[in-house]
């Protein structure tokens, strides 16, 4: 499952119903992803995606970890819109029989929405705005996976 | 009419996310209908840079290619969520 939603979403009662609705999953793991403070700098975040292009690339994402990690369940989640900080901007949430592919179907899906999935970031701040462009690091984390 | 999208910094850059036009006279082809945009759009060589990505009716396109002016074309600079 997918949503890309413009207003905010509240991750523990997502949890919450997915656990109930996850059949016989011996594990679930979670990630919540929030709009940082940076000290105090950043007042807002903006992000936008492109309409059925973004849809498009996270369902074969998913997709592939549901093949390759056998998950009985999956949900992603994500924000477009207007943020702030403290806020969730996505969720993802997997369900295995075991833990570890739980817990690494979470991980390259979280590893995918940052470096490969359709978003474009506006970080507002002290020093104005400026678009954040994924970091050398997050590439490096996604190399993993291949 | 054609529908050119830009995204990301393209947007600020262009002063427009989205735009519908017919395709100018003597543009033919996608390099082409660049060259306009950086004159016409303010948008200098930020599209030419290698890291900006063209989609041509919602599909990655990597060479140029021949436009009919229907097309839905969206410019992409690096992406990322989360």
């Amino acid at each position: 499952m997918l949503e890309i939603l413009d207003s905010s979403f509240d991750p523990g009662e997502r949890l919450n119903s997915f656990s109930k609705t996850s059949g016989n999953a011996g594990g679930i793991a979670s990630f919540i992803g929030r709009v940082r403070g940076e000290r105090g700098d950043v007042s807002g975040l903006y992000l936008e995606s492109y309409p059925g292009v973004t849809e498009k690339g996270i369902q074969s994402a998913t997709d592939a970890a549901v093949k390759r990690w056998a998950l009985v369940d999956v949900l992603v989640i994500h924000r477009i819109g207007t943020m702030s900080p403290g806020e969730p901007i996505v969720m993802v949430i997997t369900a295995a029989e075991h833990r570890r592919a739980a817990f690494e179907a979470c991980d390259f899906l979280m590893d995918y929405l940052k470096t490969d999935a359709m978003f474009w970031k506006k970080q507002t701040g002290a020093d104005g705005e400026k678009w954040i462009e994924p970091r050398t690091e997050d590439y490096k984390d996604r190399e993993r996976w291949t | 009419m054609l529908k050119v999208l830009y995204f990301g910094r393209l947007s600020d850059l262009a002063g427009r996310r989205e735009e519908q036009f017919n395709l100018p006279e003597r543009i033919t082809t996608l390099s082409q209908l660049k060259m306009w945009l950086r004159k016409n759009r303010h948008l200098g060589e930020a599209l030419d840079e290698r890291y900006i990505k063209t989609m041509v009716n919602q599909k990655l396109v990597h060479e140029d290619l021949t436009l009919n002016g229907d097309e839905e074309i969206g410019f992409l600079p690096p992406v990322g969520g989360g």
